[in-house]
């Protein structure tokens, strides 16, 4: 994504489309429109002289909220919009690259709209729980421009089925070389078999942080006895230790697939409730505005 | 199971155990062998050589043993420490009526006990648990994503939706309705209702937009007060309930009339703002904003003078006010009320200072020669410094006394300014000197007739006016006899003594305007009567207090004054040394609130007190403490 297929000048030919991603769509002509409307309103806000100063209340004021509540609204329908694929001037990608640097432009209208007077009422509720929107887009914009090579990488040709199947594979396989052992290390082993290479809950998948991970013990345990004898072959804890050491490297490959996913998929569990929350939040502002009018 | 199983059971089923074993292929078909052991005791365990082999590492090698007691029962026994269930029961031996059945659990098999036809004891052994945990079965979109992590989006925002319009809509307008309608409306009444009152609406105070001013701030949280309906903005009547005696700047017909007609942008604001249902042009809200913040309420702004004031003489073609939009550059020549005729029934005029008006109280008073450094009366002040808190020459303060609020002065007064060297005794009997009184021209004749009719004088009185006395001989109750030695010996002195009291030279001339017997067909000696100005700008506001680190030279040039009636009042140029528009650089900004009032009454502008302008300069300007003082009258 993000990235242009060709910078060659062969023209093209018609219908052909070049993969233009969204940020980039028809040379960045709504980051362009975006930018143009903030400044506009940054100067005229320097320029307006409301008195005693700036605030919601003013006329410019009702004029910068009216723009944001519209804006709002429609950024919210991408919701609805992208579940209906189209090409041509009014293309999913051309909605995607509005509803982006039209809702970046709303951290001025927003941030203008407030005359710079917060405090602990709904109405800076509002105002956060936006910015807390834009910002969560903003992440997104930025891991899905950043982590899908990552995450590419790490797959190295596997698909997530095949990279569970390699997992199960080699648990298959430790279960069977595991069958000698004496019941002390096999419970070692079975203590890795139990493990769930997707539990840890959510802070886990986010970090990577797995250094209280079942089988890297369990190896670790095994590695103690086996380190001081001599490998001759026919041992049958050097076979479960070459496995496990297999374990921990599918395990770490899952995991990185994992983290990469959560974190490109974290935003929005931040950026599609606290649209929602907002959408309430700005219904009781404006409510309550024009309730104590 | 085949016929010949059938038969080895017959035969020796009194001791054999018949062992099934299910197992399922990769495609979930269901396999099922058949083994009879025609043992009385079998072996189960994780070993090979086990007559049950459980390929389970939860198994011991060597786990448990199974043996027949007689035809129906069978005896459990575990060999080690681990044990093994028995119907759900964690245990260590049991004794199971094959007939009856039970099911066993080692690790992850299960292993049914049974009886079967030919009197064998079965024994099903499956596998219930997968090999290890990745081989279950997964919902392979739910454990890759966050969707088998977290709580799902829609339950997420329906919970932040619910929260957020319960406890900032709901609950606010549900208390607000059922709130009590015996309202009084009235800050002093809501006040003395704070603590548990009654009709406090729950949770509106998340919905002010910030606080509200030092003044209002009783009325915080009190919402329902001002916005005494819902969807209906603030009406001048709530800001009335407790501002009884507000009072208008002008008829409401001139002030409409004086209104500038709004340009496009203006009239569309206003049509908008009429469409929403705010109060028209000149509501109190108009003004005075709330919600801006704790502190004093933010100033009005020049710009709702100068809407009207700017242009008012094209709308209002007879008003007598000039044009002002701004201080520093919009403003006309100040316009002091002066008195132009002195008098019993004094006649005032407003002129402005640049037609250099004359400003006659009926007094006569050099400033310059009060102030002179040096002379007679530089003298005399040194001589009575000590006692009268004079310097090396008269200063201001020797004469002009603050007000206690220090606006301004309170009027000179013979007997308290002056009379320390204008003495009028003109006798010492017994130490006590006698005063001729001042104000009471009357008075005075009859004293000095009833001093030379009672006995000769042998002490010439002392009443000469000042251009012959020797500094320091005549001050309060001393008595001067240079002069009147040769009146004194005159016969019928009274006359002469009066006549030369009130003529040139003589006590009251010096000071007053007097008019002699026959002039005007008056029948005796008049003094014209004195009217010190206390409030020259009568429609603006002028604060001493607030420029006391000013010297009065600075402003009033005295000490060039050789007259009484030179007004000695600082221009528009002057003032505007320091002072200029709203949003000027000059040292003072000023807005027209800090010198007017749009409610205009005998008391200050409310603004003066509060407006940060008033005290910043002050701070910024500030002298050295001695200089300072010197200058305080």
């Amino acid at each position: 994504m993000a990235t242009r297929a060709s910078s060659t000048h062969t023209p093209r030919a018609k219908g052909e489309t070049l993969h233009d991603g969204f940020l980039r769509h028809a040379g960045f002509r709504w980051a362009k429109i975006a930018g143009g409307l903030s400044l506009l309103l940054v100067v005229s806000y320097a320029l307006i002289d409301i008195t005693p100063r700036h605030n919601g209340g003013s006329w410019y004021g009702y004029t910068l909220g009216t723009i944001g509540v519209g804006l709002i609204l429609w950024l919210t329908a991408l919701g609805l919009r992208k579940r209906a694929m189209t090409t041509g001037r009014w293309s999913l990608k051309a909605w995607t690259s509005a509803h982006v640097y039209l809702g970046l432009s709303l951290i001025v209208i927003g941030t203008l709209h407030t005359g710079f007077q917060f405090g602990w009422n709904v109405h800076t509720l509002a105002y956060g729980l936006m910015m807390l929107v834009i910002l969560s887009g903003l992440y997104g914009i930025t891991v899905y421009t950043v982590l899908p090579r990552a995450l590419s990488s790490n797959r190295s040709e596997m698909t997530q089925g095949q990279m569970l199947d390699a997992l199960r594979a080699i648990d298959r396989q430790l279960h069977d070389a595991a069958q000698p052992l004496a019941q002390e290390d096999a419970a070692l082993v079975r203590m890795s078999l139990d493990q769930d290479p997707f539990g840890g809950g959510l802070w886990r998948r986010l970090t990577g942080n797995h250094r209280d991970c079942v089988t890297t013990q369990a190896h670790r345990e095994l590695r103690r006895a086996t380190s001081t004898r001599p490998n001759l072959g026919n041992d049958p804890l050097e076979k479960v230790d070459a496995l496990l050491d297999r374990k921990e490297a599918m395990l770490a490959q899952l995991r990185r697939h994992l983290r990469l996913r959560a974190l490109l998929e974290i935003w929005l569990y931040v950026h599609v409730p606290a649209t929602f929350a907002l959408l309430a939040a700005l219904t009781a502002h404006i409510v309550s505005v024009f309730f104590y009018w | 199971m085949s016929a010949g199983d059938e038969n080895t059971g017959n035969r020796a089923g009194a001791m054999a155990f018949l062992i099934r074993t299910t197992s399922f292929t990769a495609d979930g078909r269901e396999l099922v062998r058949s083994a009879t052991i025609a043992k009385p005791q079998i072996r189960v365990g994780r070993s090979a050589e086990c007559d049950i082999h459980l390929p389970d590492l939860a198994v011991t090698p060597d786990h448990a043993r199974i043996e027949r007691i007689d035809a129906r029962r069978i005896a459990v026994r575990a060999t080690g420490t681990l044990g093994f269930d028995v119907d759900g029961r964690p245990s260590q031996s049991a004794e199971i009526d094959s007939a009856t059945g039970a099911e066993l659990r080692f690790g992850g098999h299960r292993i049914t006990v049974s009886r079967s036809d030919a009197d064998e004891v079965v024994l099903s052994v499956q596998r219930t648990e997968a090999v290890s945990d990745a081989a279950e079965e997964r919902d392979e979109h739910q454990v890759f994503s966050l969707a088998g992590t977290m709580i799902g989006k829609r339950p997420l925002a329906w919970a932040a939706v619910v929260l957020i319009l319960l406890a900032f809509l709901a609950v606010p307008i549900a208390s607000y309705l059922s709130r009590p309608r015996e309202d009084t409306r009235n800050i002093y009444a809501v006040m003395k209702q704070r603590g548990p009152a009654k009709d406090v609406v729950l949770g509106d105070s998340s919905w002010s937009s910030g606080p509200l001013s030092k003044a209002h701030h009783g009325l915080e949280g009190k919402c329902e007060s001002c916005h005494t309906q819902a969807f209906v903005s603030v009406r001048d009547s709530a800001c009335k309930t407790c501002h009884t005696d507000v009072h208008d700047h002008a008829r409401p017909e001139r002030i409409a009339q004086a209104r500038a007609e709004a340009g496009l942008g203006g009239r569309l604001l206003a049509s908008v703002a009429h469409a929403f249902g705010k109060p028209g042009p000149g509501a109190c809200v108009d003004c005075h904003r709330e919600h801006e913040g704790a502190g004093p309420m933010q100033p009005t702004p020049q710009i709702f003078c100068a809407d009207c004031h700017a242009t008012l003489d094209s709308r209002l073609t007879d008003t007598k006010i000039g044009n002002a939009s701004d201080f520093g550059t919009d403003h006309p020549q100040f316009r002091p009320l002066v008195m132009v005729q002195p008098g019993k029934h004094p006649r005032f005029e407003r002129i402005a200072l640049d037609r250099k008006p004359m400003d006659d109280s009926g007094l006569k008073f050099p400033h310059a020669l009060h102030l002179s450094r040096t002379g007679g009366v530089a003298r005399m002040a040194q001589r009575l410094g000590a006692e009268q808190g004079y310097g090396d020459a008269l200063a201001c303060k020797s004469c002009h006394t603050p007000t206690s609020d220090g606006v301004r002065f309170k009027p000179v007064d013979m007997e308290t300014n002056c009379q320390a060297c204008h003495s009028l005794g003109f006798e010492t009997i017994g130490g006590v000197t006698r005063t001729l009184r001042h104000g009471q021209p009357d008075q005075v004749i009859a004293d000095l007739r009833a001093f030379y009719r009672s006995t000769g004088p042998t002490v010439p009185i002392q009443l000469g006016g000042m251009a012959r006395r020797r500094p320091g001989d005549y001050a309060q109750g001393k008595v001067y006899h240079a002069y009147f030695g040769a009146v004194a010996a005159r016969p019928n002195g009274a006359d002469a003594a009066i006549a030369a009291v009130f003529s040139k030279g003589g006590a009251c001339y010096d000071c007053h305007t007097v008019t002699p017997p026959g002039v005007n067909s008056a029948t005796g000696w008049t003094v014209l009567p004195v009217h010190q100005t206390m409030r020259y700008m009568q429609k603006g506001w002028f604060d001493h207090a607030a420029h006391k680190t000013e010297k009065c030279e600075s402003c009033h040039a005295t000490t060039t004054s050789t007259k009484a009636t030179d007004l000695l009042l600082p221009d528009l140029k002057s003032c505007r040394e320091c002072h200029g528009g709203e949003k000027s650089r000059s040292d003072v900004p000023s807005a027209c609130a800090l010198c007017h009032s749009y409610h205009m009454d005998e008391g200050a502008p409310w603004v003066s007190h509060v407006g940060s302008s008033a005290v910043g300069p002050e701070q910024k300007r500030k002298k050295p403490t001695a200089e300072r003082a010197a200058d305080l009258p």
